[in-house]
Protein backbone atom coordinates (compact mmCIF):
# COMPACT_ATOMS: atom_id res chain seq x y z
CA UNK A 1 0.00 0.00 0.00
CA UNK A 2 1.25 3.45 -0.85
CA UNK A 3 0.35 6.80 0.58
CA UNK A 4 -0.59 9.32 -2.09
CA UNK A 5 -1.19 13.02 -1.56
CA UNK A 6 -3.79 14.56 -3.89
CA UNK A 7 -3.41 18.33 -4.27
CA UNK A 8 -6.56 19.42 -6.11
CA UNK A 9 -9.03 22.21 -5.43
CA UNK A 10 -11.83 20.74 -7.55
CA UNK A 11 -13.72 18.70 -4.99
CA UNK A 12 -15.34 16.34 -7.53
CA UNK A 13 -12.08 15.42 -9.23
CA UNK A 14 -10.26 15.00 -5.93
CA UNK A 15 -12.99 12.70 -4.57
CA UNK A 16 -13.08 10.68 -7.80
CA UNK A 17 -9.32 10.22 -7.73
CA UNK A 18 -9.33 9.23 -4.09
CA UNK A 19 -12.07 6.69 -4.70
CA UNK A 20 -10.02 5.07 -7.45
CA UNK A 21 -6.77 5.12 -5.51
CA UNK A 22 -8.46 3.52 -2.54
CA UNK A 23 -10.00 0.93 -4.83
CA UNK A 24 -6.47 0.15 -5.98
CA UNK A 25 -5.46 -0.43 -2.38
CA UNK A 26 -3.65 2.87 -1.76
CA UNK A 27 -4.20 5.42 0.93
CA UNK A 28 -5.13 8.83 -0.47
CA UNK A 29 -5.12 12.15 1.33
CA UNK A 30 -6.63 15.28 -0.22
CA UNK A 31 -5.48 18.85 0.33
CA UNK A 32 -7.01 21.68 -1.66
CA UNK A 33 -4.24 24.23 -2.04
CA UNK A 34 -0.52 24.57 -2.51
CA UNK A 35 0.25 26.00 0.90
CA UNK A 36 -1.34 23.04 2.66
CA UNK A 37 0.56 20.68 0.36
CA UNK A 38 3.88 22.29 1.30
CA UNK A 39 2.90 22.14 4.97
CA UNK A 40 2.30 18.43 4.73
CA UNK A 41 5.39 17.62 2.70
CA UNK A 42 7.97 19.98 4.19
CA UNK A 43 6.96 21.18 7.62
CA UNK A 44 5.27 18.09 8.97
CA UNK A 45 7.48 15.75 6.91
CA UNK A 46 4.62 13.34 6.53
CA UNK A 47 5.64 10.37 4.49
CA UNK A 48 4.10 10.09 1.02
CA UNK A 49 5.03 7.80 -1.84
CA UNK A 50 3.67 10.07 -4.55
CA UNK A 51 1.95 13.41 -5.07
CA UNK A 52 -0.81 14.14 -7.59
CA UNK A 53 -0.48 17.87 -8.19
CA UNK A 54 -2.96 20.15 -9.96
CA UNK A 55 -1.51 23.31 -11.54
CA UNK A 56 -4.30 25.86 -11.20
CA UNK A 57 -4.49 26.07 -7.43
CA UNK A 58 -5.54 28.99 -5.27
CA UNK A 59 -2.61 30.82 -3.70
CA UNK A 60 0.55 29.01 -4.79
CA UNK A 61 0.16 27.24 -8.13
CA UNK A 62 1.38 23.73 -8.90
CA UNK A 63 4.58 24.89 -10.61
CA UNK A 64 5.59 26.87 -7.53
CA UNK A 65 4.73 23.97 -5.24
CA UNK A 66 6.85 21.54 -7.28
CA UNK A 67 9.87 23.83 -7.40
CA UNK A 68 9.64 24.66 -3.68
CA UNK A 69 9.58 20.94 -2.89
CA UNK A 70 12.62 20.22 -5.02
CA UNK A 71 14.51 23.23 -3.70
CA UNK A 72 13.93 21.96 -0.16
CA UNK A 73 15.26 18.51 -1.02
CA UNK A 74 11.88 16.76 -1.07
CA UNK A 75 12.15 14.31 -3.96
CA UNK A 76 8.80 12.55 -3.67
CA UNK A 77 7.52 11.57 -7.16
CA UNK A 78 5.13 14.19 -8.57
CA UNK A 79 2.48 13.52 -11.19
CA UNK A 80 1.13 16.82 -12.49
CA UNK A 81 -2.47 16.79 -13.53
CA UNK A 82 -3.77 19.87 -15.25
CA UNK A 83 -6.15 21.47 -17.72
CA UNK A 84 -3.18 23.18 -19.37
CA UNK A 85 -1.91 20.92 -22.10
CA UNK A 86 0.10 23.29 -24.28
CA UNK A 87 3.71 22.23 -24.93
CA UNK A 88 5.10 25.22 -23.00
CA UNK A 89 2.99 24.26 -19.98
CA UNK A 90 4.21 20.66 -20.13
CA UNK A 91 7.81 21.85 -20.36
CA UNK A 92 7.31 24.23 -17.46
CA UNK A 93 5.87 21.37 -15.43
CA UNK A 94 8.92 19.21 -15.97
CA UNK A 95 11.28 22.12 -15.37
CA UNK A 96 9.65 22.87 -12.04
CA UNK A 97 10.37 19.33 -10.94
CA UNK A 98 7.43 17.14 -11.94
CA UNK A 99 8.19 13.51 -12.80
CA UNK A 100 5.21 13.07 -15.05
CA UNK A 101 2.55 15.30 -16.60
CA UNK A 102 -0.97 14.39 -17.61
CA UNK A 103 -3.38 16.89 -19.19
CA UNK A 104 -7.06 16.86 -18.18
CA UNK A 105 -9.28 15.22 -19.23
CA UNK A 106 -7.37 11.97 -18.88
CA UNK A 107 -8.09 8.25 -19.18
CA UNK A 108 -8.45 6.67 -15.77
CA UNK A 109 -6.47 3.58 -16.84
CA UNK A 110 -3.58 5.70 -18.14
CA UNK A 111 -3.57 7.80 -15.01
CA UNK A 112 -3.39 4.72 -12.80
CA UNK A 113 -0.70 3.16 -14.99
CA UNK A 114 1.47 6.27 -14.79
CA UNK A 115 1.05 6.47 -11.05
CA UNK A 116 1.97 2.80 -10.77
CA UNK A 117 5.06 3.54 -12.84
CA UNK A 118 6.13 6.31 -10.45
CA UNK A 119 5.53 4.17 -7.37
CA UNK A 120 7.41 1.26 -8.93
CA UNK A 121 10.38 3.47 -9.78
CA UNK A 122 10.44 4.76 -6.20
CA UNK A 123 10.38 1.24 -4.82
CA UNK A 124 13.19 0.15 -7.12
CA UNK A 125 15.43 3.03 -6.19
CA UNK A 126 14.81 2.40 -2.50
CA UNK A 127 15.76 -1.25 -3.02
CA UNK A 128 18.88 -0.16 -4.87
CA UNK A 129 19.90 2.07 -2.00
CA UNK A 130 19.20 -0.62 0.54
CA UNK A 131 20.91 -3.41 -1.39
CA UNK A 132 23.99 -1.61 -2.65
CA UNK A 133 25.14 1.34 -0.60
CA UNK A 134 26.74 4.11 -2.57
CA UNK A 135 30.50 3.58 -2.98
CA UNK A 136 31.26 6.72 -1.03
CA UNK A 137 29.61 5.21 1.98
CA UNK A 138 31.92 2.21 2.12
CA UNK A 139 31.04 -0.61 4.47
CA UNK A 140 28.43 0.93 6.69
CA UNK A 141 26.12 -1.67 8.19
CA UNK A 142 22.41 -1.43 7.39
CA UNK A 143 21.58 -0.95 11.02
CA UNK A 144 23.57 1.34 13.29
CA UNK A 145 22.69 1.89 16.93
CA UNK A 146 23.93 4.43 19.44
CA UNK A 147 22.61 6.02 22.63
CA UNK A 148 19.23 4.32 22.39
CA UNK A 149 18.70 5.33 18.78
CA UNK A 150 18.72 2.99 15.83
CA UNK A 151 19.37 4.08 12.28
CA UNK A 152 17.93 1.52 9.90
CA UNK A 153 19.15 2.22 6.36
CA UNK A 154 17.33 -0.74 4.84
CA UNK A 155 13.89 0.45 5.92
CA UNK A 156 14.95 4.10 5.76
CA UNK A 157 13.91 5.12 9.23
CA UNK A 158 15.20 6.25 12.59
CA UNK A 159 13.91 4.45 15.63
CA UNK A 160 14.18 6.11 19.01
CA UNK A 161 12.41 5.89 22.32
CA UNK A 162 9.67 8.24 21.19
CA UNK A 163 8.87 6.28 18.02
CA UNK A 164 10.21 6.10 14.49
CA UNK A 165 10.75 8.75 11.82
CA UNK A 166 10.78 7.90 8.13
CA UNK A 167 13.83 9.20 6.25
CA UNK A 168 14.02 10.50 2.73
CA UNK A 169 16.55 9.04 0.35
CA UNK A 170 18.95 11.96 0.73
CA UNK A 171 18.61 12.08 4.51
CA UNK A 172 19.48 8.39 4.53
CA UNK A 173 22.58 8.84 2.38
CA UNK A 174 23.76 11.83 4.37
CA UNK A 175 23.39 9.89 7.63
CA UNK A 176 25.27 6.92 6.20
CA UNK A 177 28.08 9.24 5.21
CA UNK A 178 28.21 10.81 8.67
CA UNK A 179 28.20 7.38 10.31
CA UNK A 180 31.05 6.26 8.07
CA UNK A 181 33.06 9.32 9.09
CA UNK A 182 32.01 9.19 12.73
CA UNK A 183 34.30 11.12 15.02
CA UNK A 184 35.95 13.01 12.15
CA UNK A 185 34.93 16.49 11.06
CA UNK A 186 33.61 16.58 7.49
CA UNK A 187 33.40 19.75 5.43
CA UNK A 188 30.25 20.90 3.68
CA UNK A 189 32.13 20.71 0.40
CA UNK A 190 33.10 17.07 1.01
CA UNK A 191 29.47 16.26 1.85
CA UNK A 192 28.25 17.90 -1.35
CA UNK A 193 30.80 16.00 -3.41
CA UNK A 194 30.48 12.61 -1.79
CA UNK A 195 26.78 12.47 -0.95
CA UNK A 196 25.21 14.67 -3.61
CA UNK A 197 27.92 14.14 -6.20
CA UNK A 198 27.98 17.89 -6.84
CA UNK A 199 31.34 19.33 -7.80
CA UNK A 200 30.38 22.86 -8.74
CA UNK A 201 30.43 25.62 -6.19
CA UNK A 202 26.88 24.97 -5.13
CA UNK A 203 25.19 26.79 -2.28
CA UNK A 204 25.99 24.76 0.82
CA UNK A 205 23.06 25.98 2.87
CA UNK A 206 20.94 23.09 1.62
CA UNK A 207 23.09 20.82 3.76
CA UNK A 208 22.44 22.94 6.83
CA UNK A 209 18.70 22.39 6.36
CA UNK A 210 19.28 18.66 6.24
CA UNK A 211 21.38 18.78 9.38
CA UNK A 212 18.67 20.79 11.17
CA UNK A 213 16.17 18.08 10.28
CA UNK A 214 18.44 15.22 11.27
CA UNK A 215 19.07 16.91 14.60
CA UNK A 216 15.35 17.11 15.15
CA UNK A 217 15.16 13.33 14.75
CA UNK A 218 18.29 12.46 16.70
CA UNK A 219 18.84 14.97 19.43
CA UNK A 220 16.98 15.34 22.69
CA UNK A 221 17.49 19.07 22.40
CA UNK A 222 18.12 20.06 18.77
CA UNK A 223 19.26 23.54 19.88
CA UNK A 224 22.28 22.16 21.75
CA UNK A 225 23.22 18.99 19.88
CA UNK A 226 25.18 16.17 21.48
CA UNK A 227 25.71 13.86 18.51
CA UNK A 228 25.57 15.99 15.39
CA UNK A 229 28.01 18.80 16.12
CA UNK A 230 28.87 21.89 14.13
CA UNK A 231 32.61 22.35 13.61
CA UNK A 232 33.07 26.07 13.10
CA UNK A 233 34.60 27.02 9.80
CA UNK A 234 34.68 23.40 8.64
CA UNK A 235 31.37 21.60 8.67
CA UNK A 236 29.95 18.89 10.84
CA UNK A 237 31.04 16.03 13.06
CA UNK A 238 29.00 13.01 14.06
CA UNK A 239 29.83 11.77 17.57
CA UNK A 240 27.84 8.64 18.45
CA UNK A 241 28.55 8.73 22.20
CA UNK A 242 26.56 6.59 24.54
CA UNK B 1 5.64 40.18 -16.96
CA UNK B 2 6.82 40.51 -20.53
CA UNK B 3 3.63 42.43 -21.34
CA UNK B 4 4.34 44.89 -18.58
CA UNK B 5 7.83 45.33 -20.02
CA UNK B 6 6.39 45.86 -23.49
CA UNK B 7 4.03 48.53 -22.16
CA UNK B 8 6.87 50.25 -20.31
CA UNK B 9 8.99 50.18 -23.46
CA UNK B 10 6.32 51.70 -25.70
CA UNK B 11 5.44 54.39 -23.18
CA UNK B 12 9.13 55.31 -22.79
CA UNK B 13 9.56 55.31 -26.56
CA UNK B 14 6.54 57.59 -26.91
CA UNK B 15 7.91 60.04 -24.34
CA UNK B 16 11.24 60.05 -26.20
CA UNK B 17 9.58 60.73 -29.56
CA UNK B 18 7.38 63.46 -28.11
CA UNK B 19 10.43 65.08 -26.49
CA UNK B 20 12.29 64.93 -29.81
CA UNK B 21 9.31 66.45 -31.63
CA UNK B 22 8.94 69.20 -29.04
CA UNK B 23 12.62 70.16 -29.24
CA UNK B 24 12.45 70.15 -33.06
CA UNK B 25 9.35 72.30 -32.77
CA UNK B 26 11.18 74.77 -30.52
CA UNK B 27 14.08 74.83 -32.99
CA UNK B 28 11.67 75.53 -35.80
CA UNK B 29 10.08 78.39 -33.86
CA UNK B 30 13.51 79.91 -33.14
CA UNK B 31 14.64 79.63 -36.78
CA UNK B 32 11.40 80.91 -38.29
CA UNK B 33 10.62 83.50 -35.62
CA UNK B 34 10.32 86.24 -38.24
CA UNK B 35 8.25 84.55 -40.99
CA UNK B 36 4.71 83.86 -39.97
CA UNK B 37 3.56 81.28 -42.60
CA UNK B 38 6.25 78.58 -42.09
CA UNK B 39 6.01 79.19 -38.36
CA UNK B 40 2.28 78.46 -38.21
CA UNK B 41 2.53 75.56 -40.68
CA UNK B 42 5.43 74.03 -38.79
CA UNK B 43 3.86 74.34 -35.36
CA UNK B 44 0.61 72.83 -36.67
CA UNK B 45 2.46 69.91 -38.28
CA UNK B 46 4.46 69.21 -35.14
CA UNK B 47 1.30 69.39 -33.03
CA UNK B 48 -0.27 66.83 -35.36
CA UNK B 49 2.77 64.53 -35.16
CA UNK B 50 2.84 64.72 -31.36
CA UNK B 51 -0.87 64.01 -31.10
CA UNK B 52 -0.40 61.11 -33.49
CA UNK B 53 2.39 59.59 -31.45
CA UNK B 54 0.36 59.84 -28.25
CA UNK B 55 -2.78 58.43 -29.83
CA UNK B 56 -0.88 55.49 -31.29
CA UNK B 57 0.80 54.71 -28.00
CA UNK B 58 -2.44 54.86 -26.05
CA UNK B 59 -4.04 52.59 -28.62
CA UNK B 60 -1.13 50.17 -28.49
CA UNK B 61 -1.13 49.97 -24.71
CA UNK B 62 -4.88 49.41 -24.71
CA UNK B 63 -4.49 46.59 -27.23
CA UNK B 64 -1.74 44.96 -25.18
CA UNK B 65 -3.98 45.09 -22.11
CA UNK B 66 -6.92 43.72 -24.04
CA UNK B 67 -4.73 40.93 -25.31
CA UNK B 68 -3.76 40.10 -21.75
CA UNK B 69 -7.40 39.98 -20.64
CA UNK B 70 -8.13 37.76 -23.61
CA UNK B 71 -5.38 35.35 -22.59
CA UNK B 72 -6.75 35.23 -19.07
CA UNK B 73 -10.15 34.50 -20.58
CA UNK B 74 -8.86 31.64 -22.73
CA UNK B 75 -7.13 30.14 -19.69
CA UNK B 76 -10.24 30.53 -17.54
CA UNK B 77 -12.55 29.05 -20.17
CA UNK B 78 -10.16 26.18 -20.85
CA UNK B 79 -10.17 25.42 -17.16
CA UNK B 80 -13.94 25.87 -16.82
CA UNK B 81 -14.61 23.54 -19.75
CA UNK B 82 -11.99 20.91 -19.12
CA UNK B 83 -12.44 20.47 -15.39
CA UNK B 84 -16.07 19.29 -15.48
CA UNK B 85 -15.36 17.16 -18.54
CA UNK B 86 -12.41 15.55 -16.77
CA UNK B 87 -14.59 14.92 -13.75
CA UNK B 88 -17.49 13.43 -15.72
CA UNK B 89 -15.09 11.23 -17.64
CA UNK B 90 -13.38 10.08 -14.46
CA UNK B 91 -16.70 9.11 -12.87
CA UNK B 92 -17.97 7.38 -16.02
CA UNK B 93 -14.78 5.34 -16.27
CA UNK B 94 -15.06 4.50 -12.61
CA UNK B 95 -18.66 3.37 -13.11
CA UNK B 96 -17.55 1.31 -16.08
CA UNK B 97 -14.57 -0.40 -14.52
CA UNK B 98 -15.42 -0.96 -10.88
CA UNK B 99 -17.99 -2.85 -8.90
CA UNK B 100 -20.04 -0.29 -7.01
CA UNK B 101 -22.89 -0.34 -4.57
CA UNK B 102 -26.20 1.20 -5.54
CA UNK B 103 -25.58 4.07 -3.14
CA UNK B 104 -22.15 4.87 -4.66
CA UNK B 105 -23.69 4.74 -8.10
CA UNK B 106 -26.36 7.26 -7.13
CA UNK B 107 -23.76 9.51 -5.59
CA UNK B 108 -21.65 9.40 -8.75
CA UNK B 109 -24.68 10.24 -10.91
CA UNK B 110 -25.31 13.27 -8.71
CA UNK B 111 -21.71 14.45 -9.06
CA UNK B 112 -21.83 14.03 -12.84
CA UNK B 113 -25.10 15.94 -13.07
CA UNK B 114 -23.60 18.81 -11.10
CA UNK B 115 -20.61 18.83 -13.44
CA UNK B 116 -22.87 18.76 -16.49
CA UNK B 117 -24.73 21.76 -15.05
CA UNK B 118 -21.49 23.61 -14.53
CA UNK B 119 -20.44 22.86 -18.09
CA UNK B 120 -23.82 24.01 -19.35
CA UNK B 121 -23.55 27.29 -17.44
CA UNK B 122 -20.09 28.01 -18.84
CA UNK B 123 -21.17 27.29 -22.40
CA UNK B 124 -24.32 29.38 -21.89
CA UNK B 125 -22.28 32.26 -20.53
CA UNK B 126 -19.89 32.22 -23.49
CA UNK B 127 -22.72 32.00 -26.03
CA UNK B 128 -24.74 34.68 -24.26
CA UNK B 129 -21.75 37.03 -24.29
CA UNK B 130 -21.52 36.56 -28.04
CA UNK B 131 -25.25 37.16 -28.55
CA UNK B 132 -25.57 40.28 -26.39
CA UNK B 133 -22.53 41.74 -28.11
CA UNK B 134 -24.13 41.18 -31.50
CA UNK B 135 -27.58 42.55 -30.90
CA UNK B 136 -27.04 45.43 -28.45
CA UNK B 137 -30.42 47.07 -29.11
CA UNK B 138 -33.04 45.12 -31.07
CA UNK B 139 -35.21 42.29 -29.76
CA UNK B 140 -38.91 41.95 -29.08
CA UNK B 141 -39.88 43.83 -25.94
CA UNK B 142 -42.85 43.24 -23.73
CA UNK B 143 -43.94 44.42 -20.29
CA UNK B 144 -42.15 42.33 -17.69
CA UNK B 145 -42.84 42.07 -13.96
CA UNK B 146 -39.32 42.45 -12.61
CA UNK B 147 -40.40 41.29 -9.14
CA UNK B 148 -41.57 37.94 -10.48
CA UNK B 149 -38.30 37.49 -12.34
CA UNK B 150 -36.27 38.31 -9.24
CA UNK B 151 -38.27 35.70 -7.30
CA UNK B 152 -37.52 33.05 -9.96
CA UNK B 153 -33.81 33.89 -9.90
CA UNK B 154 -33.59 33.75 -6.12
CA UNK B 155 -35.36 30.37 -6.01
CA UNK B 156 -33.10 29.01 -8.72
CA UNK B 157 -29.95 30.23 -6.96
CA UNK B 158 -30.99 28.58 -3.70
CA UNK B 159 -31.47 25.25 -5.46
CA UNK B 160 -28.39 25.55 -7.65
CA UNK B 161 -25.97 26.38 -4.85
CA UNK B 162 -27.60 24.07 -2.28
CA UNK B 163 -28.31 26.95 0.11
CA UNK B 164 -30.78 27.21 2.96
CA UNK B 165 -33.72 29.36 1.76
CA UNK B 166 -32.82 32.07 4.27
CA UNK B 167 -29.38 32.65 2.68
CA UNK B 168 -30.83 34.67 -0.16
CA UNK B 169 -33.48 37.15 0.95
CA UNK B 170 -35.82 38.85 -1.48
CA UNK B 171 -37.33 42.22 -0.72
CA UNK B 172 -39.91 43.16 -3.34
CA UNK B 173 -42.03 46.23 -3.06
CA UNK B 174 -45.09 44.27 -2.13
CA UNK B 175 -47.55 47.11 -2.58
CA UNK B 176 -46.85 47.65 -6.24
CA UNK B 177 -45.79 45.60 -9.22
CA UNK B 178 -42.72 47.06 -10.82
CA UNK B 179 -42.90 46.67 -14.56
CA UNK B 180 -40.22 47.28 -17.18
CA UNK B 181 -40.27 46.95 -20.94
CA UNK B 182 -37.81 44.34 -22.03
CA UNK B 183 -36.90 40.76 -22.74
CA UNK B 184 -37.75 38.52 -19.81
CA UNK B 185 -34.98 36.07 -20.70
CA UNK B 186 -32.28 38.72 -20.75
CA UNK B 187 -33.47 40.30 -17.52
CA UNK B 188 -33.45 36.88 -15.91
CA UNK B 189 -29.82 36.51 -17.01
CA UNK B 190 -28.97 39.88 -15.46
CA UNK B 191 -30.39 39.07 -12.03
CA UNK B 192 -29.18 35.47 -12.10
CA UNK B 193 -25.62 36.49 -12.90
CA UNK B 194 -25.60 39.04 -10.09
CA UNK B 195 -27.06 36.61 -7.55
CA UNK B 196 -24.64 33.85 -8.64
CA UNK B 197 -21.72 36.24 -8.23
CA UNK B 198 -22.96 37.35 -4.82
CA UNK B 199 -23.08 33.71 -3.70
CA UNK B 200 -19.75 32.78 -5.31
CA UNK B 201 -17.87 35.67 -3.70
CA UNK B 202 -19.50 35.24 -0.30
CA UNK B 203 -17.26 32.46 0.89
CA UNK B 204 -18.56 30.16 3.60
CA UNK B 205 -21.41 32.15 5.07
CA UNK B 206 -23.78 33.29 2.35
CA UNK B 207 -26.05 36.21 3.18
CA UNK B 208 -27.39 37.83 0.05
CA UNK B 209 -30.21 40.34 -0.27
CA UNK B 210 -32.04 41.07 -3.50
CA UNK B 211 -34.09 44.23 -3.15
CA UNK B 212 -36.39 45.99 -5.58
CA UNK B 213 -37.07 49.69 -5.35
CA UNK B 214 -38.44 52.59 -7.32
CA UNK B 215 -36.14 55.52 -6.48
CA UNK B 216 -38.04 57.80 -8.87
CA UNK B 217 -41.39 57.28 -10.61
CA UNK B 218 -39.55 56.60 -13.88
CA UNK B 219 -36.91 54.12 -12.70
CA UNK B 220 -36.66 50.71 -11.12
CA UNK B 221 -33.68 49.49 -9.07
CA UNK B 222 -32.70 45.91 -8.56
CA UNK B 223 -30.03 45.76 -5.87
CA UNK B 224 -28.07 42.64 -5.09
CA UNK B 225 -26.11 42.92 -1.88
CA UNK B 226 -23.67 40.47 -0.37
CA UNK B 227 -21.42 40.43 2.67
CA UNK B 228 -18.57 38.69 0.90
CA UNK B 229 -14.99 39.49 -0.01
CA UNK B 230 -15.78 42.91 -1.45
CA UNK B 231 -14.12 44.75 -4.33
CA UNK B 232 -11.11 47.09 -4.13
CA UNK B 233 -12.20 50.62 -4.92
CA UNK B 234 -9.99 50.90 -8.02
CA UNK B 235 -11.61 47.92 -9.68
CA UNK B 236 -15.26 48.95 -9.27
CA UNK B 237 -15.52 50.11 -12.89
CA UNK B 238 -13.19 47.64 -14.57
CA UNK B 239 -15.11 44.62 -13.33
CA UNK B 240 -17.74 45.21 -16.00
CA UNK B 241 -15.19 44.92 -18.80
CA UNK B 242 -15.22 41.83 -20.93
CA UNK B 243 -12.85 39.09 -19.62
CA UNK B 244 -11.85 41.18 -16.60
CA UNK B 245 -11.54 39.26 -13.36
CA UNK B 246 -10.98 40.62 -9.89
CA UNK B 247 -7.54 39.72 -8.60
CA UNK B 248 -8.30 37.96 -5.35
CA UNK B 249 -5.29 37.91 -3.10
CA UNK B 250 -6.78 35.57 -0.53
CA UNK B 251 -6.63 31.83 -0.57
CA UNK B 252 -10.08 31.39 -1.98
CA UNK B 253 -9.84 31.70 -5.71
CA UNK B 254 -13.20 32.05 -7.40
CA UNK B 255 -13.51 30.32 -10.72
CA UNK B 256 -15.22 31.98 -13.65
CA UNK B 257 -14.95 33.20 -17.21
CA UNK B 258 -14.91 36.97 -16.69
CA UNK B 259 -18.06 37.34 -18.77
CA UNK B 260 -20.88 37.51 -16.22
CA UNK B 261 -20.78 41.23 -15.40
CA UNK B 262 -19.99 42.15 -19.00
CA UNK B 263 -23.25 40.42 -19.99
CA UNK B 264 -25.09 42.22 -17.19
CA UNK B 265 -23.84 45.62 -18.31
CA UNK B 266 -24.53 44.99 -22.00
CA UNK B 267 -28.09 43.85 -21.34
CA UNK B 268 -28.76 46.72 -18.93
CA UNK B 269 -27.55 49.21 -21.53
CA UNK B 270 -29.64 47.59 -24.27
CA UNK B 271 -32.67 48.12 -22.04
CA UNK B 272 -31.83 51.80 -21.66
CA UNK B 273 -30.55 51.30 -18.15
CA UNK B 274 -27.21 50.97 -16.37
CA UNK B 275 -25.49 49.00 -13.69
CA UNK B 276 -23.01 50.06 -11.03
CA UNK B 277 -21.14 48.50 -8.17
CA UNK B 278 -20.42 49.78 -4.69
CA UNK B 279 -18.16 48.30 -2.08
CA UNK B 280 -16.79 49.49 1.22
CA UNK B 281 -13.57 47.74 0.24
CA UNK B 282 -12.03 44.32 0.56
CA UNK B 283 -13.77 42.00 2.98
CA UNK B 284 -16.76 44.29 3.40
CA UNK B 285 -19.18 43.01 0.79
CA UNK B 286 -20.46 44.55 -2.41
CA UNK B 287 -23.70 45.94 -3.77
CA UNK B 288 -24.66 45.82 -7.43
CA UNK B 289 -27.48 48.06 -8.62
CA UNK B 290 -29.24 47.68 -11.95
CA UNK B 291 -31.25 50.72 -12.91
CA UNK B 292 -33.93 50.22 -15.56
CA UNK B 293 -36.54 52.59 -16.99
CA UNK B 294 -39.88 51.85 -15.37
CA UNK B 295 -42.90 51.15 -17.45
CA UNK B 296 -45.70 53.48 -16.39
CA UNK B 297 -48.86 51.69 -15.38
CA UNK B 298 -50.93 51.04 -18.50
Amino acid sequence: MSRVLIVEDEQHLADGLRFNLEAEGHQAIIVCDGVQALDRLLTERDHYDAVILDVMLPGKDGFEVASSLRAAGQYVPILMLTARGRPEDVLRGFESGADDYLPKPFELAIFLARLRGLLRRRRWSQQEVAAAPAPANGAVPDVFSFAGRTLDFSTMEIRARDGSHPLTLMECQLLRYLVKNAGKPVSRKAILEDVWDLHESTDTRAIDNFIVRLRRYLEDNPASPRFLLTVRGVGYKFVPTV
Amino acid sequence: MTRRKAIAFFVAFCVLLVAAAVSLNIGWIVINARSITPLILGVATFALIITGIIVYTVFLVMEIKRNEDHDTFINAVTHELKTPIASIKLYLETLQSRALTEEQRRHFYGVMLADADRLHRTVDQVLKAGIVREKRKAGPRSPVDIGAIARECVDLAVVRHHLPPSAVALDTQADQRLMVLGEADDLRTVISNLVDNAVKYSGESVRVTVALAAPTPETVWVRVQDRGIGIPHKQLKRIFNRFYRVQTRGLKQVKGTGLGLYIVRTIAKAHGGRVFAQSEGEGRGATFTVELPRLARV
